[in-house]
């Protein structure tokens, strides 16, 4: 009798709490209706600025939900903004809704306690993440998730090179540093703290460390000077032979998309795999540039988006995290002439209509398939970005 | 006299909101500033004073040459801006190819900053349209040359764009300063006594002139040693300059760093002073000189030279700008351009057509904020100049000096050095990410430029016309805004074009203090330049170009179409 | 009848001059001569109610028996002619004069009297006219209609026309004299020139005593 009550509870608790699931989010969707949602997140990209707009316009029409896309160069003055406000005591009201974020970041706010959350298991489109092929929608740069953030899409470091320049691309970093012998001042790459620039140099540093598991731990277990000295005697070499002699750096990957253009440099670097395609769709990019990665992988991780603590309209941030999350708005976001940003969900979990859909997606002349994209290699403990980035500000900025 | 007081006490109080308008936000930014640069921010939670931000900020890596390129780019930009200026007057004043300076002044001025800023660099660039113009032909080049042409480690390229920038300025606040000297005399009593036309500017006029615009001078100084928007689009990288540093600190993640930003703003502001003492001193020193080459009779002088500089300069000031809003222009509809094609290789209307799209929103708050942040501005300025008057016929007698120098105090003081410390002190009031407190930060600037615009005019006012009008009509609000404001239409609406072109390039203001909610088309513009597609960024360019330019136009059009058949209004 | 009663202007505790007595009737005009900085424009200014505030008045001046001191200058309805005409340039001859036409009056008589005004003053069809076409002789003599439009109780004359050449000179002083005459107010005029000064009372105020000097 005992067991029989005990069953009946743990049944009853499991309706109620399905019960529960699907009146919250009808209560969330309900309390979401007519709040505005201010979205921080990047805004040095036109496409991702369109792609932004149409979803705002798409919750506005679905949910009421209005979003304003607030523009940032880095998304770590916001993080810096919601700190400061938090430390003015503003618990509430606070000036932004929803960010994109990932990484170093997400670790600061997490530590500081500057989330909302955890809030994505309430959202229906989590459902669909693939949290089984793609272990950084739950692992943030080695920091756990926790539904504390909601994935949004998945990055690969992937170089561009103009192959009507020249054909042959480099297959690792020894070999860009004799590509860059062979042409000298036609590469470069941004300067940290730029995180394009850091990923370039941890990308590098992964390829060239002795002991790769080092960097999966936290820097302070480690002997950075050890482990980082094979970067900085690749990286030494490597700045007299770059653009400008290694003396002016750009600030990110779209500058570096533009001097390829010109011809300034060869090779440029994207975080999405799509981007060559996307810049010749656009008329950004010659037809001659073409998608390669190094032989050993490049560095893969996942980009998401988050609640503050203090944000006005929670639950219209959520509304919007959500469809931003739908299959419908991942497919959007993946067509190369759009974004062409790839997928966070498991395409198997979806409904035979949108699974096609995701099939049938064209595959630009400038992307990799997955097999020529090779094997991702995941990013190195959180802790390493300001060391490294520290590091090389103590060399390179003289 | 009884009856009047009224008005009069009225008018007293314009003085009293302007300045507290100023006084109050320059003092609680700097005050807030400079706690922090001595280590106290409670809400971080470093509550005692110490020097550690600043033996962090002189220890910083690259700190020396982030100075240097400072210190080159803004001290070597506003002494070449006034030696050209002076140059310019000297050699062309009034002469056939002033006219080609005197017509291209107001749009010259129109131009924001950031926009000149992006077409010099389309066409300067290794792989920019002057280069495009001669590869390969003369050149060779089928791939842009690897120079270091822009963001250059020195900030020479960051000085000239700011040469080229500020010295239309100079020139429009020389032709204030020139209003009020005896040029016609001065020129035919020395030329008369047997020196060169130069000489006589040199040696009588520029002396009398320096005094007039040593005030602008110390402005174009202020702000090019602490510019940020400029100098993240052509200025150096590794390590950038100070502004642009003290910028990111201030927005960096990690907040320690808010103090190192602190004391970098600080350190921005002591060097502005410093420079400022080293003017003065320059200034001593040079009248030193002056007045004994003054006195010795010396009339031997070669002209040749000093000529054909002026003459270039003015070809090269209106011609670079011409051509750079021409690469504009083209770039805004490109589809296809690749290096060294001379023309794009494919065109398309479509940048245009979506940047339209998107930039309406960011339109509309630059143009509702401008035009808010101008007519307040233009409203408190007429009226400190009406209580200006109402002063001087009491008799009372204003200390003008002392007021130049607080209308100027938004000015010489960096924008970076205390709008920092005002947007900490607003978000703990909760009072940031509000619109009237971004067209509070813009009308901090925009009063200057308008009482530096409409004052001297308003002042040379014939008082008499007022006096006659009122023993005409028995009204003065009538005669006020019929014969008075409207004999004043033309530098009433020039300041309130100047006011807002002021308000159209803010740019540290409206992110500071707009949180960043409200996009401008500069904040749109400054953002994308930093790397984003070069089409689109000519299309915010060009549209943030045309915004301030249309209401120049029409401030110059009104007036002139209002008062078609009027000839002693024209001209 | 415009009524001075020994009036001084003190600038620093210093009178500009001696106290200064003078009656001049409707239709009169009197003259005051002195050199210039002896203070007759300052003069002016009082009696017209601009005086700036740096000076002090003393004594008292009355229009038709009333002062007029208390009135600030736009009530007191004293017209005043400087050596400049003065015409707002921003606006055309008939806008010029229909500024000063009193308020209350309908517009088609506001019409007719400027179209009559403009005649009598031998400029016929000029209403259109903007004031930067005209000639000096013209702009003083729209310049003197405008201040007759405005119905003053007086008129003052601030060297009126010490900016015209002899010929012009002539031409004017008759004009205006005849109008003022016609018009029947009492009118002052002060000049440095002892050939502008009409017939009739002329007081010096460098050596005066409050005498005529003629």
């Amino acid at each position: 009798m005992k067991r029989f009550f005990a069953i009946m509870i743990i049944i009853g608790a499991l309706i109620g709490s399905a019960a529960v699931q699907a009146d919250e989010w009808s209560d969330i969707k309900q309390t979401a209706r007519g709040q505005t949602v201010y979205f921080n997140a990047w805004g040095g990209s036109d496409s991702i600025n369109d792609y932004i707009r149409w979803s705002g316009n798409e919750v506005r029409k679905r949910y009421g939900v209005t979003v304003k896309h607030v523009k940032v160069t880095d998304i770590g003055d916001v993080v810096s903004r919601i700190l400061a406000e938090k430390s003015a005591g503003r618990n509430s009201g606070g000036s932004v809704d929803l960010m994109w974020i990932n990484g170093e970041n997400f670790r600061a706010m997490k530590q500081n306690k500057l989330l909302f959350g955890p809030f994505t298991q309430k959202l229906p489109s989590y459902r669909f993440v693939d949290t089984v092929n793609k272990p950084t929608v739950l692992f943030d740069f080695t920091t756990p998730v926790e539904h504390m953030e909601a994935p949004w899409g998945m990055a690969q470091l992937v170089f561009m090179i103009d192959t009507a320049r020249t054909t042959k691309h480099p297959t690792d970093m020894n070999d860009l540093l004799a590509f860059a012998r062979k042409y000298p001042g036609r590469i470069t790459y941004p300067a940290p703290p730029s995180f394009y620039g850091t990923t370039f140099v941890k990308q590098a540093l992964l390829e060239l460390a002795a002991d790769r598991q080092a960097l999966y731990r936290p820097v302070s277990q480690s002997d950075f000077d050890v482990v980082t000295a094979p970067l900085w005697k690749f990286l030494d070499a490597l700045h007299p032979l770059m653009w400008r002699k290694g003396k002016n750096f750009t600030n990110g990957a779209p500058q570096m998309k533009q001097l390829l253009n010109d011809g300034e440099i060869f090779i440029s670097l994207s975080f999405n795999p799509n981007d060559a395609s996307h810049a010749i769709a656009n008329g950004e990019l010659p037809e001659s540039v073409r998608t390669y990665v190094h032989r050993t992988g490049t560095i893969g991780n996942t980009h998401f988006v988050a609640i503050p603590f203090n944000s006005t309209g929670k639950e219209g941030a959520m509304v919007f995290a959500n469809f931003l999350m739908s299959p419908e708005a991942q497919l959007k976001k993946a067509v190369p002439s759009t974004w062409g940003d790839p997928t966070v969900l498991a395409v198997d979990k979806l409904n035979a209509q949108d699974r096609a859909a995701f099939d049938k997606l064209p595959l630009g002349v400038a992307t990799l398939s997955a097999s020529e994209l090779g094997r991702v290699i995941t990013e190195p403990d959180a802790s390493w970005v300001a060391a490294l980035e520290k590091a090389w500000l103590n060399r390179y900025q003289r | 006299m009884r009856i009047r007081l009224t008005l009069p006490n009225r008018l007293s109080l314009f003085p009293i909101v302007t300045s507290t308008c100023f006084l109050s936000a320059i003092l609680i930014g700097l005050f807030s500033t400079w706690t922090q640069a001595f280590g106290y921010m409670p809400s971080i939670g470093s509550n005692h004073f110490s020097l550690e931000p600043w033996t962090r900020l002189f220890t910083h890596p690259g700190f020396v040459n982030s100075l240097k390129a400072t210190l080159v780019s803004g001290i070597g930009a506003t002494l070449l801006s006034l030696s050209i200026t002076f140059l310019l007057f000297a050699v062309s004043y009034q002469t056939r190819f002033w006219r080609i300076l005197d017509q291209t002044l107001a749009p010259l001025l129109a131009i924001p900053h950031a926009a000149f800023a992006i077409g010099f660099m389309f066409l300067v660039s290794p792989s920019g349209w002057i280069m495009r113009l001669f590869s390969p032909g003369v050149t060779g080049f089928d791939i842009p040359p690897d120079w270091n042409i822009t963001g250059d480690a020195w900030g020479i390229s960051l000085m000239l764009v700011l040469v080229l920038k500020e010295v239309p300025f100079l020139v429009l606040m020389s032709l204030g300063g020139l209003g009020r000297l005896d040029v016609r005399g001065s020129l035919a009593v020395g030329r008369s006594l047997g020196y060169h036309r130069v000489l006589v500017w040199v040696k009588i006029i520029l002396p009398q002139l320096y005094p007039r615009i040593r005030l602008s001078l110390f402005a174009i100084l202020a702000y090019s040693l602490s510019v940020v928007d400029i100098a993240q689009i052509i200025g150096p990288t590794v390590p950038p300059t100070l502004a642009v540093q003290v910028f990111r600190w201030f927005n960096d993640p990690d907040l320690v760093s808010r103090l190192l930003g602190a004391s970098g703003a600080t350190l921005i502001l002591l060097l502005v002073v410093i420079a400022i003492a080293i003017l003065y001193l320059l200034e001593l020193i040079v009248q030193c000189f002056l007045k004994r080459q003054v006195t010795s009779g010396n009339r031997h002088f070669c002209v040749l030279f000093p000529n054909l500089l002026s003459k270039l300069f003015i070809i090269a000031m209106v011609g670079i700008s011409l051509t750079a809003i021409t690469v504009l222009l083209i770039w805004s509809f490109t589809w296809r351009w690749r290096f060294p094609d001379l023309f794009p290789g494919s065109w398309s209307l479509r940048f245009w057509s979506k940047g339209l799209m998107q930039v309406q929103d960011p339109i509309w708050n630059t143009v509702k904020t401008g035009i808010t942040a101008s007519l307040l501005g233009v409203f408190l300025v007429i009226g400190c100049l009406e209580n200006e008057l109402r002063l001087k016929r009491a008799g009372i007698h204003t200390n003008t000096p002392t007021m130049l120098w607080l209308t100027y105090l938004p000015l010489l003081i960096p924008q970076i050095a205390f709008l920092f410390g005002v947007q900490v002190t607003l978000a703990a009031f909760r009072l940031d990410g509000h619109w009237p407190s971004l067209v509070w930060s813009h009308l901090l600037f925009v009063i200057p430029y308008v009482f530096l615009s409409l004052g001297p005019i308003y002042r040379s006012y014939d008082q008499r016309m007022t006096d006659v009008a009122l023993t005409l009509c028995g009204s003065p609000w009538r005669v006020f805004y019929r014969i008075k404001l409207l004999i004043l239409l033309k530098p009433i609406l020039f300041a309130f074009a100047i006011g807002f072109s002021v308000s159209v390039a803010q740019y540290l203001p409206t992110l500071f203090m707009g949180a960043g909610r409200f996009d401008t088309i500069t904040t749109e513009a400054v953002n994308l330049a930093s790397g984003s597609d070069r089409r689109i960024v000519a299309v915010y360019a060009l549209c943030q170009l045309l915004t301030p330019l249309l209401i120049f136009l029409s401030a110059l059009l009104i007036p002139r179409f209002v008062f078609r058949n009027r000839r002693e209004m024209q001209g | 009848m415009l009524k001075l009663q020994a009036v001084q202007i003190i600038q620093n505790g210093e009178p500009l001059f001696h106290p200064l007595s003078i009656d001049i009737k409707a239709g009169e005009i009197a003259s005051i001569m002195g050199t210039s900085g002896c203070g007759k424009s300052t003069l002016l200014s009082a009696i017209s109610g601009n005086l700036a505030d740096v000076f002090s008045l003393e004594g008292d001046i009355q229009l038709n028996d009333q002062s007029v001191l208390p009135l600030p200058m736009e009530k007191r309805r004293i017209g005043i002619l400087f050596q400049d005409d003065l015409l707002f340039p921003h606006m055309s001859i008939a806008e010029n004069l229909a500024f000063a036409l009193p308020q209350a009056l309908p517009k088609s008589e506001r019409q007719e009297k400027i179209v009559e005004a403009l005649k009598q003053a031998g400029l016929p069809g000029f209403e259109k006219r903007d004031p930067g076409t005209l000639s000096g002789g013209q702009r003083a003599r729209v310049s003197l209609l405008r201040s007759l439009l405005a119905e003053p109780r007086a008129l003052l004359l601030d060297e009126p026309f010490s900016k015209l050449d002899q010929e012009l000179k002539d031409q004017i002083r008759t004009f205006v004299f005849d109008t003022v005459r016609r018009m029947n107010i009492p009118a002052l005029l002060v000049s440095h020139d002892i050939r502008d000064c009409p017939e009739g009372q002329v007081i010096n105020l460098a050596n005066q005593e409050g005498q005529d000097v003629r």
